[in-house]
């Protein structure tokens, strides 16, 4: 295993740290409609029109892209070294379906309940969010049970039991969709399909926190990972326990994949495809490879929601189509381009 | 013991009259085009099957259908996008009415290959909406009775126009959801009936006829008016969604409503109800009878006698 390149941590992390920082101010600048950025400012806390463009419409809904941009790309990386399967993303594991289903009983059932905060001094937050959490950490204890043999998390059943549970839970979806009424149906429809639309700074500032935790967390296992992907023996012999890493590195992307889904409904490709871009780029050293992928997946998310909001003005995209649409022929030409670049060695 | 021959003959005729009266009476159903056995597949079909009187001549409806409340003891075919083929079969029904760009265009070549006669009407616009009440007149056998509910409709279309023609038009948003933000865009009924009422859908050049709006093209456009059809029952939900956004007009002046009824969202025959209570969410001033009189500023003039 390669020591470290530090230098190219560094670089590489701060030019794309300067990208992102570029890409949240022009995201945020972005939009169908015309912002006055002057008479935003002026007027930054008054019920001025620019200024709620920037500070409600705007500006948490690209810091909320960056989050779950990032926080599904880290969590790509880390499945897809986990389970040794390129196909592994987040949308696979159970959890997201998990939180789907909760988060539509959630629309069904009460739909407009609103959950006060510090007895409301902070504000409320719907509990369609807290309904999909709940639904996502069932899911994962069910596939973690599922998959979990004389203490070791076995890599071929959490695929399998993952991809199985969140087909039969698109079963029950599909049932309750036809069950509830017209209207209903269209909302949950569009839920589905996953958007970033929020004005909620506590549900931002909540999500940007726990993702954080975990990406750091997942980050200092960097080394262990790039060790597993040797093999499980390999890894023994260098002395990972594989066994605990395996479990502790599910949970913890499962947690994060839960809170996500939660907020932002299913957002599909930027976990897949990102780091595959990034490995493709940089190499797949997990330390360098982790949080290129977080930054990267950021300012991906952050284009494409930017994009789903100006394509088709005033009416908005669902931003899972923009990621799919812009970011599949992207990474069939990387793929390309590197197949051939290896079969000329 | 002579009978009278008379009286015979007269016994004679009776029966015969009875005997052909009674064969006629069956043989006259059967024998004209006039259907007796309707399936629909919309609320807003049966709404209209109903208003135009022949609610009796339905055999099926879809799980939708609860308007008027007749039509909840009709047996069910299923769904409104995607009625049961066998359900359909089983009513054996004479004709079977549903609607362009609802019901699925494949469903619809099925009951047709069964040998049943089914129609589709369009209804994504008023003149449409209209013309569908003519033509489920017609295909009933009564195109009085459609000519009658169009007069009805147009009357009180009318009585609105004249009512909220003196104020100034409104800018109004019309949502069905709030999470996403699902708006009525342009090329939709609901779009005329903005009009109609004396406002102006912000989002009426969009060629959607329903689309998911950014919250900052709201902030934007700034509506005067927020109407929030199609929701639950919470009524407050809708006011609250929209409280921290104060630039918007509507949220200042508290014109946020939450309008829970089908009479808008179906093109049906309760348009005219809709279109009024539209009108009373937009401009309540000219629905005021204190205000019929003179009138400051630009609230409505009153509609005179």
């Amino acid at each position: 295993m390669k020591v470290l390149d530090l230098r190219k941590l560094v670089l590489v992390n701060g030019a794309l740290l300067v990208l992102l920082i570029l890409s949240a101010a022009a995201c945020t600048l972005l939009g169908p409609v015309r912002l006055d950025l002057s008479q935003a400012l002026t007027h930054l806390f008054s019920s001025n029109a620019d200024a709620e463009i920037l500070l409600r419409a705007r500006l948490p809904r690209v810091l909320l892209g960056i989050a779950i941009g990032g926080g599904m790309a880290a969590c790509g990386v880390v499945l897809q070294a986990l389970l040794g399967n390129p196909l592994a993303c987040p949308q696979m594991l159970g959890v997201s379906g998990g939180a789907s289903l909760g988060g539509i009983l959630g629309i069904i059932f009460f739909p407009n309940w609103l959950l006060p905060i510090a007895g409301g001094r902070l504000g409320e937050i719907s509990w369609i969010p807290l309904a999909a959490f709940l639904g996502a950490l069932l899911s994962m204890i069910l596939v973690y049970r599922f998959s979990l043999f004389h203490g070791r998390l076995h890599p071929y059943h959490l695929l399998l039991s993952g991809v199985i549970l969140n087909s039969f839970i698109a079963a029950v979806i599909m049932f309750l969709n036809s069950i509830v009424d017209f209207y209903q149906a269209q909302g949950l429809l569009f839920w589905l399909m996953g958007s970033l639309s929020t004005r909620a700074y506590l549900t931002v500032g909540f999500i940007w926190f726990y993702i954080v935790v975990g990406f750091l967390w997942l980050w200092s296992k960097g080394l262990s990972l790039n060790l597993i992907t040797l093999g499980e023996d390999a890894a023994m012999h260098l002395g990972v326990e594989p066994s605990a890493l395996q479990r502790q590195v599910f949970i913890a992307a499962s947690l994060m994949i839960g809170a996500m889904v939660s907020v932002s409904g299913m957002i599909g490709f930027v976990g897949l495809m990102v780091p595959h871009v990034m490995r493709l780029l940089i190499g797949s050293d997990h330390r360098l490879l982790l949080p290129a992928s977080f930054l990267a997946g950021g300012i991906f998310l952050c284009w494409a929601d930017t994009l789903a909001r100006i394509l088709l003005a005033p009416a908005e995209l669902p931003v899972g189509i923009v990621t799919a649409f812009f970011g599949g022929p992207f990474f069939l030409f990387l793929l390309y381009r590197e197949g051939r670049r290896s079969l000329a060695l | 013991m002579i009978r009278p021959p008379r009286f015979f003959s007269v016994r004679f005729l009776f029966a015969a009259l009875v005997f052909f009266l009674g064969f006629r009476s069956p043989g006259n159903a059967a024998s004209g085009s006039i259907p007796q056995r309707i399936v629909s597949l919309a609320p807003s079909i049966t709404e209209t099957v109903f208003a135009l009187g022949f609610g009796n001549r339905l055999v099926g409806v879809t799980n939708h259908c609860d308007y008027p409340a007749e039509a909840k003891r009709l047996p069910k075919i299923g769904d409104f996008m995607s009625p049961s083929l066998e359900a359909v079969a089983a009513k054996r029904p004479d004709l079977v009415i549903g609607v362009g760009g609802a019901t699925d265009p494949e469903k619809a070549r099925e009951i047709a290959r069964l040998g049943i006669k089914i129609t589709l009407l369009s209804v994504s616009s008023v003149t449409e909406i209209l013309s569908s009440f003519k033509r489920i007149a017609e295909l009933l056998g009564d195109p009085e009775a459609g000519a009658r509910l169009v007069v009805k409709t147009t009357v009180q279309f009318d009585k609105v126009k004249t009512r909220v023609a003196p104020a100034p038009r409104r800018s109004v948003l019309v949502a069905v959801g709030l999470r996403p933000l699902v708006a009525v865009g342009g090329k939709n009924f609901l779009d005329e009936l903005i009009t109609l009422a004396g406002g102006e859908n912000i989002a009426g050049n969009a060629p959607q006829p329903w689309l998911n709006l950014p919250d900052e093209y709201v902030v934007a456009k700034a509506p005067q008016v927020i109407i929030q059809a199609g929701m639950g029952s919470d009524t407050g939900g809708s006011a609250r969604h929209w409280s921290d956004l104060k630039s918007i007009p509507a949220v200042k002046e508290r014109r946020v409503y939450s309008y829970n009824s089908d009479k808008i969202l179906r093109p049906g025959p309760r348009i005219d109800e809709g279109l009024e209570d539209l009108a009373r969410l937009i401009h309540p001033e000219c629905f005021d009878p204190a205000n019929s009189g003179v009138f400051k500023g630009s609230l409505c003039e009153g509609s005179g006698p």
